[in-house]
């Protein structure tokens, strides 16, 4: 069935994104306003807007599925896209929609639901022969079960949550002295993210690369795999650049893991886009992590490599149609990085930096994309994550897309707060990951200072406080009378000249 | 933007950063200052987007003042934020004088670094802990941060309950120096 209309259940740069592609498609785009960023970039880019500005409910707004599907029904919206997070891998959520004969753009509910639980995920994957991780054949029961399965495979281990996801619920323990403790912490952490206290064990892979395949299967049975991303800058599991393709494989092993991640997919009949996990090792072994069953926030660079728009491939699938492509007409030119700019204070451990952006200046070149949901004057709140924007540059080889992103990081100006922009910098200034050689560690051990700083940066900045502070000194001893400075002057200064005169 | 009215006597200011990195700057409003006893040439300009900018050996570098509270100021120069006061001479003096005379304070207050939900408590009033340890689990930004002790000493104070809502710069805990 043609989609006509479609609900983007999300905020953000994500709701941006599908709405581009949702319009060149001819496709009415819908969004829901909150209370909580009233303003939002989002809002002016869709067609209709759906009030939840009323929402007083416990359950954030974009969780609250009846409400959205009775929005969506309500309004006869033909589709819905849930973009990354909140509902998009709730298997709950897409059963509804079906019930309500609402498309859901994503794959089936029981192939979530398979893969969203990361105990059926692996035993799926050892049924069809892929490698992976040893560990618990399942949940622990407690902290004491997952000691004694810890001590037969060795430290370190890792506790994983059962429905987890982007590195919450997840503890890394080197010894049996301190498993009780980050048991008890990974599975509240579990119990309040995903609503599911449940942790298994498996062995932990000391430094190794993430490395992801893109998969995209059609409701006919044609699976194809576009590529692989590594992610393996991080920082407690959560990425801060991807790039397509890794420079830690060759075509054999592309090949083989490619088809590995397919063999997953295909395990649960998967349509729509998916990303299959690994984590490769330094002898180039690999092991299956988890799939996730949405689009994912770095699917920019596998689009730059590809020259797929993974967005409308997700809605043509969803509307029914055959994939346009087959495996051998999958061409990977060129090289892609993405950078996330968040609002977090890298001099500080990565705190999250809250605040106004006053100003925003953006490179713009053929070879630059950037995916944002916020403009100037945005408020960065905690009710959401810290991304400001996605960097993403193409270059024609990987040394060329270091420079041209060396470029277009030092073009790239937010005032009012701090950002990522001097950690990114600083990792394409490590030699080792010019190289391409980094995995998992890097962050840790390859770096010991997590931002770039320029030679002159520090005296320059004890300059601008001085004479900031010798001009505010000036001004309120009054000896200058500058009609022109009046414009920028500070309320409290001003009222005490007007006072004066 | 600089002016040079009235100025026979030089102006000297001490901007004190992090870890006794002081720079000396004498004229600071004039063409050409001096800083740590040599002369440069830094320009300064605003475009009409509303960014600063220093000019400095031909290099542009995009400077913000990131927080202002009377001398003391957070500056950012491409991304990278400095932390300074700004001293005259006579007052550079006297906070050396201070910091020789009082003996740091026995007790260490812990705040928190940005506002969020208390989840759990590791330590109660009177326990020890190491440096280093945890002491405080705060979920802010639907992550869960472990707050760990700045020292090794007893904890004199715990401000906090379980499931409170803690705003930045809270004292959560104090902890007496052993």
């Amino acid at each position: 069935m043609k989609i006509n209309s479609l609900l983007i259940a999300n905020r953000g740069e994500i709701a941006i994104r599908v709405i581009q592609t949702a319009k060149l498609m001819g496709i009415e785009t819908w969004v829901i306003k909150t209370s909580k960023e009233p303003n939002a970039l989002y809002l002016g880019a869709a067609d209709k807007i759906i009030d939840f500005s009323d929402h007083s409910e416990e359950i954030p707004e974009f969780l609250d599925i009846e409400k959205i599907i009775k929005a969506v029904k309500s309004n006869k919206i033909d589709a819905i896209h849930p973009g990354y997070g909140f509902l998009a891998e709730s298997p709950v959520f897409a059963k509804r929609c079906e019930e309500e004969k609402i498309i859901f753009i994503g794959p089936s509910p029981e192939a979530i639901l398979k893969m969203g639980n990361k105990t059926i995920a692996k035993q799926l994957a050892r049924e069809h022969k892929v490698p992976l991780l040893e560990g618990s054949l399942g949940n622990v029961a407690d902290a004491s079960e997952a000691i004694k399965i810890a001590n037969k495979i060795g430290y370190p281990v890792i506790l994983k949550a059962a429905s987890g996801g982007g590195g919450r619920g997840m503890r890394i323990v080197e010894n049996e002295h301190e498993l009780e403790k980050l048991f008890k912490m990974a599975s509240s952490e579990a119990a309040k993210a995903f609503n599911d206290p449940s942790m298994f064990v498996e062995k932990y892979v000391r430094n190794p690369r993430h490395i992801e395949f893109q998969i995209f299967g059609d409701k006919h049975g044609n699976m194809i795999h576009l590529g692989e991303r590594e992610c393996s800058v991080q920082r407690k599991h959560q990425k801060l650049i991807e790039e397509s393709p890794s420079a830690a494989l060759d075509p054999d092993l592309r090949e083989k893991m490619g088809k590995a991640a397919i063999n997953i997919a295909k395990s649960v009949n998967y349509y729509s886009a998916g990303t299959v996990e690994f984590l490769l090792d330094s002898d180039k072994k690999f092991y299956f992590m988890e799939m996730n069953t949405r689009i994912q926030v770095e699917h920019p660079v596998t689009e730059k490599v590809t020259g797929l728009d993974l967005i409308e491939l997700q809605i043509r699938v969803a509307q029914g149609e055959e994939l346009p492509l087959k495996q051998k007409d999958v061409k990977i030119e060129g090289w892609a990085f993405e950078f996330r700019i968040n609002a977090e204070d890298v001099q500080a451990g990565f705190s999250p930096s809250l605040g106004v952006i006053e100003k925003m200046s953006l490179p713009k070149s053929k070879n630059i994309r950037i995916d944002s949901g916020i403009q100037e004057g945005a408020v960065i709140t905690p009710y959401y994550d810290s991304m400001i924007a996605k960097l993403i540059v193409y270059g024609e080889s990987r040394e060329k897309a270091i420079q041209y992103s060396a470029i277009a990081l030092k073009k790239l100006w937010i005032k009012g707060l701090k950002t990522t922009i001097p950690f990114c910098k600083a990792v394409l200034n490590n030699s080792n990951f010019k190289k391409g050689i980094y995995d998992t560690s890097f962050l840790v051990k390859e770096m010991k200072i997590h931002y770039f700083e320029d030679k002159d940066a520090e005296m320059l900045a004890a300059y601008f406080a001085t004479y900031d502070f010798a001009r505010t000194l000036k001004e309120e001893e009054g000896k200058t009378v500058d009609f022109e400075k009046g414009k920028n002057m500070n309320p409290w200064i001003l009222n005490k000249r007007l006072k004066s005169l | 933007m600089k002016d040079t009215n009235g100025k026979t006597s030089k102006d000297v200011l001490i901007a004190c950063g992090e870890g006794k990195r002081n720079f000396e700057i004498v004229n600071p409003l004039d063409e050409i200052v001096k800083i740590k006893g040599k002369k440069v040439d830094i320009k300064i300009f605003e475009d009409p987007d509303g960014f600063s900018y220093l000019i400095y050996k031909n290099h542009k570098y995009q400077v913000d003042i990131l927080e202002k509270n009377q001398n003391k100021y957070t500056i950012m120069v491409n991304g990278v934020w400095y932390y300074f006061s700004i001293e005259t001479p006579i007052s550079f003096k006297r906070r050396k004088y201070l910091s020789k005379s009082v003996n740091s304070s026995k007790i260490v207050k812990i705040t928190a670094p940005m506002p969020g939900k208390i989840l759990d408590i590791l330590v109660e009033e009177n326990s020890d802990v190491k440096q280093g340890e945890a002491v405080i689990i705060l979920e802010a930004m639907k992550m869960q941060n472990e707050i760990l002790a700045q020292i090794s000493g007893k904890v004199k104070k715990v401000n906090i309950k379980t499931n409170d809502s803690v705003m930045k710069d809270d004292i959560l805990i104090e902890i007496e120096r052993s």
